[in-house]
């Protein structure tokens, strides 16, 4: 099986720039999507679940910071970015692999080269990395309130009071306790404006309110879903999320 | 007994020196009568310190033995002369003494006026209405002391009484009036010399503004990030033997050369600032895409309006870090100048995220605000507002052609 690539990069001749040289380099390995903001990056490393992935920092909706954030330990991630010293040296002391834009092809060589070799083991932990380049960055601000039509009306909704959200296609669907209600935003665009730490992503379309869940039971080997507080539904977990419910 | 007095008088003598040069120190000194004596040397201002710290550096210790000793040598060869050629019957010893007393608090008199001038010029008749007070009361005691132990009889009281008030009042008048002039002298002089390096510091300040903008500046344009990304463009527009790859090339040489050229002017044409932005402009087009659309109007009217150096440019940049770039579907830059009364109006407009996202902080925009400041004081003015979507970022200069 070949070694599955995400290759994240909002400007597109960097993004070409990027992917000729992997083909030439690495052409055994597969770019399987190559996404230009971090939502797409996000999703796509829901669909694909890929084992490396190059993340742009600058990218619009989220940071390639937000997203490996989310990715923890999922893949082994390499930060593409151009000249930034603080990066830079935030990289070298937590042992993370980046590239530095412009490309130099005996650079991405060596990383690559270093890239292979770990490949063989679990990815690295880059959450110190991150974090601390977190602070550094300007922080966008967490969604607090929600609009949604429902027939004349627009509801306002608490985003707190929210106990799952649910992709369909074009739109989200809200629920909450007592109601519901679909709003004009892809679940992907929503996802970045929400506090990670109180909205689990359970299933590449679904996002749950940790204080909304009563329980999470197992299926079989594999599968698991989730319970909820206040609503008779039931989420399934999809298999590269059962570690969130791991003891 | 000696000894310790010494080392006292010396251990303050050297506290005092210490505070006129770092007037910060008063409040490691334990309260107290020297803590009041401290915050005193703390209040004045830089160049009375500087003064009094010269004058009690160079009449330290021995020193101000020995001066004292020559005044009083002064002084007695005065009194002897007193009693040789005017008044042959006081004796030598009270002309002698008489003429050091008289003497030596003049001096002392001279040496306060002489730094405690701003005091004195202030405060000048009410000063002088308490010593011609102070000096009279102490003739009257002097009188009275003379009347006791003379035993004399109470008919002199009549006699004595306005005489010594007069002599003494007058006498005192005669001593304090010059004071109160050098105080008031010194005291011009020393506002005038306040003024003046206040000024100095002034200037200098501003100077060093100009140099620290023209640096953020320097170090704003040439951002590392810009050139790096844009030479991995060209990199890849190059390999790919594209015909834009020169022509990316070409933009960047404007935007360098305009704008290293720029930083070393204050001001430029609004011409010359809107071809920097036009070559940022284009250069960001090649970068993003289909992301980025921009047009930029300027009326021929205004093309050598004068403007302050990279405002517009700051703006422009503004709108793409802040508008554009975190913007998924990108956006539409607009770039307009229009005469507006007796202003013109600069105003960069982008259809991106908008204010509310983007809380940065907003060191660009402070620079300009600043820059504004600094070359037309309150006359100009920078505006922001939404633009839905999107934001509008505006520049109100005055219009220097308009009478």
């Amino acid at each position: 099986m070949s070694v599955k690539l995400l290759v994240a990069e909002d400007e597109p001749l960097m993004r070409e720039r990027l992917l000729g040289m992997l083909a030439t380099d690495w052409p055994e390995a597969q770019v399987v999507a190559a996404p230009e903001n971090g939502f797409d990056a996000w999703d796509a490393f829901l669909e694909y679940a890929p084992q490396v992935v190059f993340l742009d920092i600058r990218m619009p909706g989220m940071s390639g910071l937000e997203v490996a954030a989310r990715i923890g330990r999922g893949a082994h991630i390499v930060f593409v970015t151009a000249y930034d010293q603080y990066a830079v040296d935030a990289f070298d002391a937590g042992a993370v692999d980046y590239l530095l834009k412009p490309l130099q092809p005996g650079r991405l060589d060596r990383a690559l080269a270093r890239l292979r070799d770990k490949l063989e083991r679990p990815p690295g932990d880059v959450g110190d990395v991150v974090r601390q380049l977190t602070v550094l960055e300007r922080k966008p601000e967490k969604l607090k309130w929600l609009k949604a039509t429902v027939g004349k009306q627009i509801r306002l909704i608490n985003v707190d009071e929210v106990l799952f959200f649910q992709a369909d296609s074009k739109y989200t669907r809200v629920v909450l306790a007592d109601s519901e209600a679909l709003v004009r935003i892809p679940l992907k665009e929503l996802t970045g404006g929400l506090d990670p730490d109180r909205f689990w992503q359970i299933h590449r379309g679904t996002l749950v309110n940790v204080t909304a869940i009563r329980a999470a039971e197992r299926i079989d080997a594999e599968r698991m879903q989730v319970l909820l507080r206040g609503s008779s539904e039931v989420l399934p977990v999809s298999r590269s999320f059962t570690h969130l419910f791991r003891e | 007994m000696f000894k310790r007095i010494a080392h006292w008088y010396d251990e303050w003598d050297r506290e005092i020196l210490a505070l006129l040069q770092q007037p910060g120190l008063a409040v490691g000194v334990r309260p107290g009568w020297r803590r009041a004596m401290a915050d005193k040397v703390a209040e004045l201002s830089p160049i009375e310190r500087q003064e009094l710290y010269r004058f009690c550096r160079d009449y330290r210790g021995w020193v101000l033995c020995r001066v004292f000793a020559k005044l009083a040598l002064v002084f007695s060869v005065l009194g002897a002369l007193f009693k040789l050629a005017i008044k042959p019957e006081v004796s030598l010893l009270q002309a002698v003494l008489t003429a050091n007393a008289l003497g030596l608090v003049t001096c002392f008199g001279l040496v306060s006026f002489w730094f405690n001038h701003t005091k004195y010029a202030r405060s000048g008749r009410k000063a002088l209405a308490k010593m011609v007070g102070l000096g009279a009361l102490g003739g009257l005691y002097g009188a009275v002391l003379v009347v006791m132990f003379r035993g004399d009889a109470g008919q002199h009281w009549l006699e004595l009484l306005p005489r010594t008030l007069i002599a003494t009042g007058f006498g005192t008048l005669l001593l304090v009036l010059p004071g109160i002039g050098l105080a008031m002298v010194r005291n011009r002089h020393h506002e005038l010399l306040t003024a003046q390096l206040s000024q100095e510091a002034e200037q200098a300040r501003l100077a060093r503004e100009l140099s620290e903008t023209q640096l953020r500046l320097l170090r704003a344009q040439i951002e590392p990030h810009f050139l790096f990304n844009t030479l991995g463009a060209v990199q890849q527009l190059a390999q790919q033997g594209a015909p834009q790859a020169a022509e990316l090339t070409s933009h960047l040489i404007d935007f360098l050369r305009a704008s290293t050229s720029d930083m070393r002017c204050e001001q430029v044409s609004l011409e010359t600032e809107l071809g920097l932005v036009d070559s940022y402009l284009r250069v960001m087009q090649v970068r993003l895409g289909e992301r980025l659309r921009f047009s930029i109007d300027l009326p021929a009217a205004l093309a050598g309006v004068q403007v302050p150096s990279m405002l517009v440019l700051t703006l422009a940049e503004n709108a793409i870090k802040h508008g554009i770039e975190p913007s998924l579907r990108g956006g539409e830059i607009a770039v307009t100048a229009r005469l507006e009364d007796c202003n013109v109006r600069i105003g960069v407009r982008d259809s991106g995220v908008g204010m509310s996202d983007t809380p940065g902080s907003g060191t660009g925009l402070e620079n300009v605000r600043h820059r504004l400041r600094l070359a037309y004081g309150d006359g100009a003015r920078l505006l922001l507002s939404e633009a839905e979507p999107g934001l509008l970022a505006e520049i109100v200069i005055p219009h220097k052609d308009t009478p």
